[in-house]
């Protein structure tokens, strides 16, 4: 297998992506208004009432790292959704007959998948400015954040491909992603600290891979306390490698 | 015109079959035999036509050939590589068009050949003078940079052929491809093919329900039924294998014929003004039994013939009930007369 071949299949695959992105981004604009209501709305009641330990800073800034994170798991959980959507109108016979690789198929879309989550990102960036929450705008953790997002959207883009191989149709997937999210989301340390879980639960978020990616992104956003990020960072680093070697293996079942 | 010309490369010898299967066999989950034991051949440079009813296998086929699906057994070769092998080399090879639309939708026309190029890894100094030599080839240049969603069924359907062709492939899958297509772009599509084979010797397999097109491009045919294949051969013989064609003569007043010269043919019905009469070569017979006619002194209001054509021979082979009782009939008739004639 050649190399240069592999990536520049899995590049373009991303820029397929890309160019759909430019040509419509509506769903770029709706995707803005779940994590507005919770910033809004769960956010600033809990921020006045303080009936969350979030430490030496507000709760605000303790969540928005969470939510943040949260929607790339929306994007990501959900992404297997629109591969049997490609899937439905043809588009995923198409490139599995082109002589590109299945390898670098599945990981340009998981690519494409951290791309949506980047975008998602500055939206949320952009909430945090307007809505005044200090969060560190220093370029080499923005940066960071955007590394951060783009291996945990592919880690789960590619646990969601994964499912979709064996679910097959889009009825499931929304079935079996709703069923996942919610508790992932509040096995985390999204909206409050693992400290204050009971004891099973924290077991559970533990290896909760939402966890580390939360851990990484308020560590650069937040606290800048880089001590875990070694830690979170190769938890992400080899669920991800897991779920896209078994994607890739099973990807092709989608056809069947 | 070098627009589509396959490259040669190393590994594909020239005196390889295009393609080769041995008792190749493929069944779904559920014991559904979807093609059952087949082994055919076809050379470089051949069109070759696979019909069969709904449900035969041909869609099957070609997907094991593309490397979308895995054979449960048998041995499938494509210009001597082993599929399940050399998948990637296999399609590097192939162009395919699948039956449903597979063009992206969201994209334009411009897009979805760039972005197809690329994943065939076309040369990036050639890819654009290859995407707008295809893209000009099936008419689509003017609407090169619009959203797809925006074309009408046939129009992507243009563009799937149009993608098929910027890897230069040197053989080309083609599931019903003219389905959907108005007339004129049918017959666009058809001088197509027979171009791209003629000129580049790009061989060609390809599925149809339309007989007449079978009959217009295809060098051979196999019928497939029940995922096996019935029969195999020239659209020639297969159409003398179901018999003759049938002379209507209308005549102006009743007449019954009470003898008719065998030489020309054999009188299958005579009613009270039309008489049938069954022909090896209807062309040839048609002047004789003017003649005949007239020697008897009958006048005759009009002669038509209805040739042997591969609908007769589908219908001998596709394991389906008919509906048309009178097609059957003639089909019976004919194969009577096959019979006879031997
Ligand atoms: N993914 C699949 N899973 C299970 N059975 C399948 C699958 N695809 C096809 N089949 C079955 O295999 C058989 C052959 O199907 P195939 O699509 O090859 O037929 P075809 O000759 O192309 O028919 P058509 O003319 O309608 O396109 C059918 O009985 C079909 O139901
Ligand atoms: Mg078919």
């Amino acid at each position: 297998m050649n190399i240069r071949r592999f990536f520049s299949s899995a590049i373009t695959i991303t820029e397929m992506e890309a160019r759909k992105i430019r040509h419509d981004s509506t769903e770029l604009w709706t995707r803005i208004i779940q994590p507005a209501l919770w910033l809004l709305i769960f956010g600033e009641t809990f921020n006045t009432i303080r009936a969350i330990p979030s430490g030496n800073f507000s709760y605000l800034q303790f969540l928005t790292p969470g939510i943040l994170a949260q929607s790339v798991l929306f994007i990501s959980i959900f992404y297997g959704i629109t591969v049997v959507w490609e899937r439905d109108v043809g588009i995923i016979t198409r490139l599995l007959s082109t002589p590109s690789p299945r390898y670098s198929i599945v990981l340009g879309k998981s690519i494409a998948a951290g791309l949506r989550g980047v975008l998602q990102a500055i939206m949320i960036f952009l909430l945090a400015l307007i809505l005044g929450v200090k969060v560190r705008f220093d370029p080499f953790d923005i940066t960071g954040v955007f590394l951060v997002v783009i291996l945990f959207a592919m880690c789960f883009s590619c646990l969601s491909m994964l499912l979709a191989s064996y679910m097959k149709t889009r009825d499931r997937m929304m079935g079996i992603g709703q069923a996942l999210t919610m508790p992932l989301f509040f096995a985390s340390n999204a909206i409050y600290p693992i400290s204050i879980m009971p004891s099973w639960l924290q077991y559970v978020s533990i290896v909760n891979p939402l966890t580390y990616a939360v851990d990484a992104i308020r560590s650069l956003l937040v606290e800048g306390n880089y001590a875990n990020l070694p830690i979170d960072i190769l938890v992400l680093a080899i669920s991800t490698v897991i779920f896209q070697v078994l994607a890739s293996r099973t990807i092709k079942k989608l056809l069947e | 015109m070098d627009v589509f010309r396959p490259r040669e490369s190393a590994k594909t010898a020239l005196n390889n079959k295009a393609i080769e299967a041995e008792n190749l066999a493929k069944i779904y989950r559920g014991n559904i035999k979807a093609v059952d034991g087949i082994t055919f051949s076809i050379d470089q440079g051949e069109i070759f036509g696979l019909l069969g009813p709904n449900g035969a296998g041909k869609t099957t086929t070609i997907k094991m050939i593309m490397t979308l699906t895995t054979k449960t057994s048998g041995s499938l070769h494509v210009f001597g590589l082993d599929v399940s092998k050399y998948s990637e080399q296999v399609r590097k090879m192939i162009g395919y068009i699948p039956q449903s639309i597979s063009v992206d939708a969201d994209l334009t026309a411009y897009e979805n050949l760039l972005i197809f190029s690329k994943l065939s890894y076309v040369e990036k100094k050639e890819r654009d003078s290859r995407i707008h030599k295809a893209l000009e080839y099936m008419g689509l240049s003017a609407r090169k940079d619009e959203i797809v969603k925006r074309y009408s069924g046939g129009m992507m359907r243009r563009l799937e052929i149009a993608q098929a062709l910027v890897n230069h492939p040197k053989l080309l899958l083609l599931d019903e491809p003219s389905i959907g297509l108005d007339p004129s772009s049918k017959k666009q599509v058809w001088d197509s093919i027979r171009q791209l084979n003629q000129e580049f010797g790009t061989t060609i397999l390809i599925t149809t329900h339309d007989m007449n097109e079978a009959d217009e491009l295809c060098d051979r045919i196999a019928i497939m039924s029940e995922g096996k294949i019935a029969v195999m051969g020239t659209p020639a013989e297969l159409k003398r294998e179901v018999g003759g064609d049938i002379i209507t003569v209308e005549m102006s007043d009743s007449y019954h014929i009470p003898s008719f010269p065998k030489v020309i043919g054999k009188i299958i019905r005579n009613d009270d003004l039309e008489i049938e009469i069954l022909t090896e070569d209807g062309e040839q017979a048609i002047p004789l039994i003017a003649d005949f006619f007239r020697g008897h002194g009958i006048s005759v209001e009009s002669i038509s013939i209805n040739k042997a054509n591969l609908d007769d021979v589908f219908m001998k082979y596709a394991k389906r009930r008919l509906t048309d009782e009178m097609f059957k009939s003639v089909r019976k008739t004919r194969r009577d007369f096959a019979r006879h004639s031997r």
